[in-house]
């Protein structure tokens, strides 16, 4: 009878760590191959790789990803600050006033929209931009229906803010009531207790929180799929013209039959891996919570 | 709640940050509704009822893209619940200090990793591995069974979709058990040691004690397989075809918009019939996710004393 308990104990174990191992091999095996792949083509494109245009289907040349690169970089640019006031505001709201109906409210829209599928948000606004176009003369000339990191940066702003108003409000939560309590019986005001108080206690979870919703700007792919515009042909110089995007550039390339794009593909994924991999440690390392009780 | 005036100021002075979210999310559904409309009164439910794409004649049919989009999502949290189970039990209990830290931080960078990268890796690693290892031998011995009826021939199928998916939603429904199973107060723990169960019972008891977040989590990966694109265009093989068999490629709704919505402004319902599959797949999405999450915190205020 004991014997068997403890047998089944261990068995128990033996099963429970091999899966819990199998489940984590992908991410492995995926590291290793993004790698391998990836710095195969930026070995052989060198430094051109982040200032050439991509190759053409048939070309012997691996070209670069420049457009792509400054396209992400400009529909980052655009899209993280609203996102961050809308998200940060939005908490400070919930947080301020738990009890309200509100707050629950704007809970549940933060739910719902978060699980809308960030490609219904893309055809959202590539057709809420032709009806502007069609309705309002002359307003073509700031929003072309074809694409441009302005109306991609929308996208982007509806698919990221759920996210970024989640990791705030979880932060701002956690800060005990005592803080506050303390910073009323000086008479500060509430906004000196938000500003002063809350947002300095927990300041380095705040730059967590702007981290983590830019590494899901940067690899969004569906949001930007009717509204970017995919510019590859140049680079882009101005938000109201079409931009090509990272993750973007992958999506296509990895479905193309051509095996220069392929390689191109892979040397963008390992860009794109070494980017969120840098903004993940230096949540991980260099951003060290601080303990509240 | 609002006492003073200054407080009153205050409230309002944050409420349009709170109305700009709430308007976002009524014009989403408002435009979808509105761009669904064109094509619902003109095929009415007959959309739902054929499998066809054919813009030139304007015969329309969504019913096998909406088939498989729960098929894949079936498949996705069939395998995510597989592995996230298990990978709950160990960091909660089998793993301490440095390595715990490690591995649930593997775990979170899992979760946030651009689902481009694990797109890449399905269609270029995991589709032929399971094409190879698992597909294949499925079919050459259970031909019999109709989900394993056709014989695999690239390997881009319902089947590879579902398990890809599956693999990238792991580190998500994790969290949402561990968050779960690490509230559940010691006092339970303590009683299961006290009454001198082996580990194994005790985790038997504290995973059945939290089995309606379980549930929740369950839902919660569903509807979010339901609307991911970028992994399924890559792995699903893009077909509009409706087969009881795993093994053919075939299409989700996201996968069906992703390569058919650059050109659909040609034909006169094309467009809209998009829409309609879209809204049905974003409204379920949304009430899966509520009726998750309340299930959830009911389950919070009666399980934490």
């Amino acid at each position: 009878m004991y014997n068997w308990r403890r047998i089944r104990d261990n068995l128990f174990k033996i099963i429970v760590l091999s899966l819990a191992v199998l489940a984590l091999t992908p991410l492995f095996h995926l590291i290793v191959v993004v790698f391998i792949n990836g710095l195969s083509t930026l070995l052989e494109a060198g430094w051109n790789f982040f200032v050439d245009l991509p190759p053409t289907p048939l070309s012997q040349r691996l070209g670069g990803v420049a457009p792509s690169l400054i396209g992400t970089f400009l529909l980052t640019l655009t899209s993280l600050p609203v996102t961050i006031a809308l998200g940060l505001f939005t908490a400070i709201l919930v947080t301020e006033f738990p009890k309200s109906r509100v707050s629950l409210v704007v809970d549940t829209i933060a739910k719902s929209l978060a699980s809308v599928p960030t490609i219904a948000v893309s055809m959202v606004v590539f057709s809420l931009a032709i009806t502007i176009v069609n309705s309002v003369p002359g307003i073509r000339v700031y929003l072309s229906p074809a694409g441009s990191a302005l109306l991609g940066s929308f996208a982007l702003i509806i698919v990221a803010l759920p996210f970024s108003y989640t990791y705030f409000s979880t932060f701002l939560r956690s800060v005990p009531f005592t803080y506050k309590e303390a910073a009323y019986s000086l008479g500060m005001s509430r906004w000196a207790v938000i500003m002063r108080v809350v947002i300095q206690v927990v300041k380095k979870s705040m730059l967590v929180a702007v981290l983590m919703t830019m590494a899901r700007i940067m690899g969004e792919t569906a949001a930007l799929l009717f509204t970017a515009g995919r510019y590859r042909s140049g680079v882009p110089t101005s938000i109201l013209g079409p931009v090509d995007a990272i993750p973007l550039l992958i999506f296509d390339y990895i479905l193309s039959p051509f095996e220069v794009w392929h390689r191109a593909a892979w040397g963008a994924t390992l860009i794109l891996l070494l980017f969120y991999m840098l903004i993940f440690f230096i949540v991980k390392i260099g951003v060290k919570e601080v303990k509240l009780t | 709640m609002i006492k003073s005036k200054r407080d009153k100021l205050f409230f309002l002075s944050l409420t349009p940050f709170a109305i700009s979210l709430l308007s976002i999310l009524l014009l989403l559904v408002y435009v979808l509704f509105l761009k669904s409309i064109e094509s619902l009164s003109a095929y009415g439910l007959t959309l739902f009822t054929k499998t066809i794409w054919d813009p030139e004649n304007g015969v329309y049919g969504i019913l096998g893209p909406i088939l498989g989009t729960i098929v894949t999502s079936l498949i996705s949290i069939t395998t995510s619940l597989v592995f996230s189970i298990p990978l709950t039990i160990t960091i909660a209990e089998y793993l301490k200090g440095y390595l715990k830290k490690i591995v649930s931080s593997i775990v979170e960078f899992m979760g946030g990793l651009p689902t481009i990268v694990y797109a890449v890796w399905a269609s270029r690693y995991l589709v032929p591995l399971l094409k190879s290892y698992v597909m294949d031998p499925l079919h050459a011995s259970l031909p019999f069974i109709p989900l394993f009826s056709c014989r695999p021939i690239t390997g881009y199928s319902t089947f590879a979709a579902g398990i890809a998916l599956g693999i990238s939603t792991v580190p998500y429904v994790t969290s949402i058990v561990l968050e779960a199973y690490e509230n559940i107060p010691v006092i339970y723990r303590e009683a299961c040691y006290g009454v001198g169960s082996t580990k194994y019972e005790a985790i038997k008891i504290l995973l059945s004690l939290s089995r309606p977040a379980i549930v929740a989590a369950v839902i919660l990966g569903f509807a979010r397989s339901l609307g991911e694109t970028t992994i399924v265009v890559v792995t699903i093989g893009n077909s509009m075809t409706l087969t009881p068999c795993l093994f053919a490629p075939s299409y989700t709704v996201s996968a069906l918009v992703a390569s058919q919505f650059a050109n659909a402004f040609l034909y006169r319902y094309a467009e809209s019939v998009l829409y309609v599959s879209i809204l049905i797949t974003t409204l379920f999405s949304i009430l899966l996710s509520l009726y998750a999450s309340k299930l959830i915190i009911e389950w919070r205020s009666r399980i934490v004393v």
